[in-house]
């Protein structure tokens, strides 16, 4: 044993060493690695607490210290265990200031207010029927206004009086409606805008008719009612509606349903096609990046270095970043986002094929070669076998990925149901963004599943 | 006498040389090897100047260390490796000259059995035996996979000359090695060869297995076919060989009997450290 004719007045010396320079006596002993190690380590870590300035952390370099004097003092080699420890401990708290974990930030009513609603997906909804009447009301007054009644298939709807300024309270009744039945009173400005008539003009004014499906209320002319007019002291007929809805059985698909179901298959069929596209491109490129294929001269070996670097670097962009720049060429939409994964997986395709060549078995081409089999049939028989279910497995998974990554590429303008994330999110709509969200489960969990399922039975 | 006669003759005689008992020196010699040596690009010589002579209906039995350049020969006599000097010459013909296209004739004729079986795992059965075909048929219809009927027959058939017809449809590596073995032998018998190579057969199966895919390989002999095969174990070369060539880090360092090959030669070839390992008491 070497160590045991270390003598104690050498293992003091380096003791001494150590508690002067970190990692000295450890570097004089011969442990050249390790003392270098433990003094990189330990700068590293007094920069680290010097930085952030909290006393208590010091006591992690102090005992890192501590460790490396007795381990040079020690005739045994000291496990690095408690060391790695501290350090751990000490990058952790720090960690957690810099992340800013904070739980009492966590706002309860807020959190209600989103998860509710969200509760609620709107994805269908009743079928109804709808019943409308509407009246003209002249906004401002012109000398002689038209008279604001309006008489259809039995309703009849009029306005007292028949026009006014914005603010003007004005009496407006309707029958011959459904009897009984809740009833939105709505403004509508000439260019079809509709503004709510409720509480401070932010909600919608529901009233319900009597037995005989009349109703009179006083309304006041929106105060948003001539934002759009270009002259707003140019006389123009508004009109007031009443609209009436009542269930006829069953359910249909409600607007967001709709635009919930076109972004989900718009993102299925953008993964598609950048798949489809990204395998035309990676297979190719993947012979150029196999390693046993291309190693046999200096030429070839430099196009294959050349081929994986840029596969690497291209790899390691996320196919969202990328579509920033796709978004600025071909513009929004679902053809941007399709560019963008399709580069994204061409480079993680070709590596993927490029391991599945290098992996290839080469007993079944000597195999073939001496059957007698000419070069095509030798690719025929010996390698594509070997290689396309592999290929196809790793394709699969990779469409399964690019749904994934489809759903947010929306973010930056990409399309698909991203965008309907954006869009909803911006407006408040909870019930149509929890819907969204049942949405992309559903179609990642469908695909997740299917293309394991056909993977399985391709390995 | 008069079988003895005709199989001087005919190129591809039926009967078993050791029943009839035929002096060697009458049979026709099948293939020649002269002065071949193989040096690899790294340096590594795996033959040595080796040559002699195999006739018609032999079991020529190769033995020697791993690495004693046993493979590489069998290896340069279909020419999956190209030998860098010497000759081998096949019914008159210098195989290591032959053009790609007389190559493939050649090899379509020379079956081959390997270690490790070499068959396409995921491929099913019927598909690694009609490979063995891919020599004679229609290079364009093989391509996209179409095998005339005739061809599919024969493959059943010679999946029923080793015993394994109602696997045909498995996939290859749903098979015991024992089987899949016995597929690769299919595989050969399907290019009508004069002559199977095969690299250490056995090497890979337990011995009953070995016994088992030795008698094939000894039933296709006595049917007419030569065999070079290279083998490990002293028991089986004494059992199966008709005669024997033993190689040294490349070079022949032995040509004989069977029965030529006693304890004090199998230590001579395989240096002094080796144990004679008998395959049927493992």
């Amino acid at each position: 044993m070497e160590q045991s004719t270390v003598t104690n007045s050498r293992l003091g010396l380096s003791g001494l060493l150590s508690a002067v320079i970190p990692g000295l006596g450890q570097f004089v002993r011969g442990q050249r690695y390790r003392g270098v190690a433990i003094l990189l380590g330990f700068l590293v870590m007094l920069a680290t607490v010097v930085w952030y300035k909290n006393p208590l952390w010091y006591a992690s370099p102090i005992a890192i210290w501590l460790w490396n004097v007795w381990d040079a003092a020690s005739a045994r080699q000291r496990s690095i265990l408690l060391p790695v420890l501290f350090g751990l401990l000490a990058a952790y708290s720090i960690g957690w200031r810099v992340v800013g974990i904070d739980f009492s930030k966590a706002d309860m009513n807020r959190a209600r207010m989103i998860v509710r609603p969200m509760l609620r997906p709107d994805f269908i909804q009743e079928r109804r029927e709808r019943n409308t009447m509407w009246v003209p009301v002249q906004v401002p007054c012109a000398p002689e206004p038209p008279k604001a009644v309006r008489e259809d298939g039995g309703k009849k709807a009029t306005a007292i009086p028949d026009c006014g300024p914005v603010g003007e309270t004005i009496i407006v009744s309707v029958s011959g409606m459904w009897p009984n039945t809740e009833t939105n009173v709505v403004w509508q400005n000439p260019i079809g805008n509709s503004m709510m008539l409720g509480e401070g003009e932010t909600s919608m004014l529901v009233l319900t008719t009597d037995e005989n499906g009349s109703l009179t209320t006083a309304i006041r002319v929106p105060t948003t009612a001539l934002v759009a007019a270009p002259d707003p002291t140019l006389p123009q007929l508004h009109r007031v509606y009443f609209d009436q809805y009542r269930p006829i059985g069953g359910y249909e698909l409600s607007f967001i349903g709709n635009e919930v179901l076109k972004g989900a298959l718009a993102t299925v069929a953008m993964a598609l096609i950048a798949t489809v596209l990204a395998v035309l491109f990676a297979i190719p490129i993947s012979f150029l990046a196999a390693h046993n294929l291309m190693s046999g001269n200096p030429v070839t070996y430099a196009i294959y270095v050349v081929v994986r670097t840029l596969l690497n670097i291209l790899r390691s962009i996320e196919s969202v970043i990328i579509a920033i720049v796709f978004v600025v060429i071909v513009g929004l939409g679902e053809f941007a986002g399709a560019l963008a994964l399709a580069v994204h997986s061409i480079a993680a395709l070709a590596k993927l094929y490029s391991e599945v060549i290098e992996g290839i078995d080469p007993g079944p081409i000597e195999a073939i070669r001496s059957t007698g089999a000419n070069w095509v049939q030798t690719v025929r028989y010996a390698v594509i076998p070997q290689i396309i279910p592999p290929f196809t497995a790793f394709t699969l998974y990779r469409w399964d990925i690019n749904v994934r990554s489809a759903t947010i590429i929306g973010f930056v303008g990409g399309g698909g149901i991203g965008f309907l994330i954006i869009e909803l999110t911006r407006v408040n709509n909870m019930r149509g963004l929890s819907s969204v969200f049942i949405a992309i489960a559903l179609v990642v969990v469908t695909l997740d599943y299917l293309s394991a399922k056909l993977r399985e039975r391709l390995v | 006498m008069s079988s003895l006669f005709h199989s001087t003759l005919i190129p591809c005689p039926s009967p078993n040389w050791r029943e009839v008992g035929v002096r060697a020196e009458w049979r026709t010699i099948m293939l020649r090897i002269q002065n071949v040596t193989k040096t690899y690009p790294n340096g590594t010589q795996a033959l040595k100047n080796v040559s002699f002579d195999v006739k018609d209906g032999e079991f020529l039995v190769v033995i020697g260390l791993s690495g004693s350049g046993k493979s590489t020969l069998l290896r340069c006599i279909n020419r999956l490796i190209d030998p860098t000097e010497g000759k081998i010459f096949w019914d008159n013909t210098d195989i290591t000259i032959a053009s790609p296209a007389e190559l493939r004739n050649i090899r379509r004729k020379i079956g081959m059995v390997f270690q490790q079986f070499n068959l396409v795992k995921r491929s099913s059965v019927m598909t690694n035996v009609l490979s063995g075909r891919l020599g004679y048929v229609n290079p364009w219809l093989s391509l996209v996979g179409i095998w005339p009927e005739e061809e599919k027959k024969k493959a059943l058939q010679s999946l029923e000359r080793v015993g394994i017809a109602d696997k045909a449809y498995n996939r290859a590596d749903a098979l015991s090695g024992g089987q899949q073995q016995r597929v690769g032998i299919a595989r050969a018998l399907m290019q009508d060869p004069k002559l199977i190579l095969a690299d250490e057969p056995v090497a890979s199966l337990d011995p009953v297995l070995s016994h088992s895919i030795l008698q094939y390989l000894e039933q296709l002999n006595k049917e007419g076919i030569t065999v070079i095969c290279s083998l490990h174990f002293l028991d089986l070369v004494h059992r199966y060989a008709t005669r024997v060539v033993a190689l040294k880090d490349g070079v022949k360092v032995f040509e004989g009997s069977a029965q030529e090959i006693d304890r004090a030669k199998f230590k001579e070839i395989y240096g002094e450290e080796a144990q004679e390992v008998r395959a049927a008491s493992l």
